[in-house]
């Protein structure tokens, strides 16, 4: 559903996407990894509109999407979360994911009702009301993924979404993850911790230094020579 | 118990006591009961004179509202849009004999069309940056009036004849004013009663507070903010109209004055930014202060009247940082106050 051929993106003299080119098959649980600064922020922002590629082709679901902003992809199905969480200030938890519902559900009300199961699925439904400067971080990265959810993608970009959770929200969050390609949402997650992508993900692709440098099942790609060399000699666990 | 929870009995689930959003209070109907009463009960004329602008410069605090605090694009700059609602119906009825009636709605589009304009190039600056183009592109505005004195009369102003008739919308009764003023301010308001619950309203919020958050989730921030602007200085150049018709003497030097757009961006700043009762409370308060200061005050004591109206601003905005209309919300017991 998603391919992406010969993708260049540079800042100044750095490149940090360097002629990358993957597929993504419906369905697909893909975990996206590499070391800081490897380009996988870039990568995202390149496929969710937010930068445009200098060279390159994005194709989402038949349709050449390359260069379109960020708004008109998000619009075709393709929902992400960021990193340092952004969420509107001013506003409750529900409103915060009803901007988002809006998008599907053009009627104020029905929006809310999506909101509200949206909240509940990811278990904010107890936050509802609540200003979003009263959360923790990992609450924060719920509403994160909550917001991504309401637009009901057919692609998901996580980015970072268990960075600062404890481990037992971890644990939720990655059960959480594992269940959506069921629901028929594709998703390419970037992710830190790395035990929770080994175990989940179908299929792990690792960038480094804007190139990609390995694609294939968690098993082989941590047992990857240029993988491990890419971490420094970083053992992956797959605890 | 707080006050936001005593309900009334008998009245529909959900009409609470105290302003809230999407829903008619009893505090707002209270409001505008006093407000007829204003309109109606003989006053002295200098009163009537209060009364008045307090009702034009409320509409005109909730016109800017819609930019400034729904959108967050504040300016500097809403004197122009009031001046060219003011010119150009002004202009249409000493020059072609039209109606203020019908020139009211062409004012209103012209002002709205600018509005849009300013929005198109400007509203890409952030912060500071944005407010300095609205100022300058206000100041081109003033400028252009000055000179182009065959339309407006340049410095010498332009006066319109006071043959009152409700054709006209020349009145002889200050009362009339008042009513014309406070219909202004109601559809203002209902503008904004509208807007906070539809999902444009969501959009421009979304907008305001994370423009990357927004893209993400499909909105298009210039298209928001241009209609945000343009809806805001639609109703602004209305307010244009009604001024050139109470006050029938128009002169660049006031009508499209850095003085008047700061006043236009000052009150919904004291009275609450991103609320409807907040633009309303400030000009009640604000605007009969400045006028009766500057009344009793201005002849004795040249000056005075600027150093206690100052003295208001800074303690209003130390102590009430979210506004009349937080400390409203904080008394009735609501959530904490939105900014």
């Amino acid at each position: 559903m998603l391919e992406i051929r010969n993708l260049e993106h540079r800042f100044g003299a750095l490149r940090a996407v360097h002629d990358v080119s993957m597929t993504v098959k419906q369905g697909e649980l893909l975990g996206l990894i590499g070391p800081n600064g490897a380009g996988k922020s870039t990568l995202y922002n390149l496929i969710a509109g937010a930068l445009k590629p200098m060279r390159g082709e994005i194709i989402f679901a038949g349709r050449n999407v390359t260069g379109w902003p960020a708004y008109r992809i998000a619009r075709v199905g393709i929902a992400r979360t960021f990193q340092i969480p952004k969420p509107y200030r001013q506003l409750s938890v529900i409103e915060n994911v009803m901007v988002a519902a809006l998008q599907r559900e053009h009627s104020v009300a029905r929006a809310r009702t999506l909101a509200e199961a949206t909240l509940a699925d990811v278990g904010l439904s107890d936050h509802a009301g609540a200003p979003v400067g009263t959360l923790t971080v990992g609450l924060l990265k719920r509403l994160e993924v909550a917001r991504a959810l309401a637009m009901r993608p057919e692609l998901l970009l996580f980015d970072e979404i268990m960075a600062g959770l404890m481990p037992t929200e971890v644990a939720v969050m990655t059960a959480f993850v594992a269940g959506l390609p069921a629901r028929g949402i594709t998703v390419i997650w970037v992710e830190h911790v790395l035990y929770a992508i080994m175990k989940t993900a179908s299929r792990i692709m690792v960038l480094d230094r804007g190139e990609l440098i390995a694609d294939g099942p968690p098993s082989a790609v941590a047992r990857d020579p240029a993988v491990v060399k890419a971490y420094l000699g970083e053992e992956l666990s797959l605890a | 118990m707080s006050l936001a929870s005593i309900r009334i009995a008998g009245l529909p689930n959900g009409f609470a006591l105290m302003p809230r959003r999407g829903a008619v209070s009893l505090f707002e109907i209270g409001l505008l009961i006093a407000c007829i009463a204003l309109v109606g009960i003989p006053l002295p004329q200098n009163l009537r004179d209060v009364v008045v602008l307090t009702f034009l410069y409320a509409g005109l605090a909730l016109a800017w509202n819609v930019a400034g605090g729904y959108a967050g694009l504040i300016s500097f700059g809403h004197a122009a849009f009031f001046g060219i609602g003011a010119y150009t119906s002004t202009i249409l009825l000493v020059h072609a004999g039209v109606s203020p009636w019908l020139g009211l709605w062409v004012g209103a589009l012209a002002s709205a069309a600018a509005g849009a304009l300013l929005a198109v190039v400007c509203a890409r600056l952030k912060g500071p940056f944005f407010i300095l183009s609205t100022l300058a592109a206000a100041e081109v505005v003033r400028i252009g009036a000055l000179n182009w004195a065959s339309m407006t009369g340049g410095p010498e102003g332009l006066s319109i004849l006071p043959v009152s008739s409700l054709a006209n919308m020349v009145f002889t009764s200050k009362a009339a004013y008042a009513a014309l003023m406070l219909g202004y301010l109601v559809i203002c308001y209902a503008v904004t009663m509208a807007l906070q619950c539809s999902r444009y309203g969501y959009f421009l919020l979304a907008v305001r507070d994370d423009e990357d958050a927004a893209k993400a989730a499909g909105v298009n921030p210039l298209l928001v903010r241009t209609g945000a602007m343009a809806l805001s200085a639609l109703l602004t150049g209305i307010g244009g109209t009604l001024f050139a018709q109470y006050f029938l003497y128009l002169d660049p030097t006031f009508v499209i004055s850095p003085e008047l757009s700061f006043q236009l961006a000052l009150l919904p700043a004291v009275g609450g930014l991103g609320t409807a009762i907040g633009p309303v409370l400030g000009s009640f308060l604000i605007t009969p202060l400045s006028e009766l200061l500057r009344a009793y005050l201005g002849h004795a004591a040249a000056g005075l009247h600027l150093v206690i109206y100052s003295a208001v601003l800074i303690v209003v905005m130390l102590y009430f940082p979210s506004g009349l209309a937080g400390a409203l919300a904080r008394l009735a017991g609501g959530r904490k106050p939105k900014l």
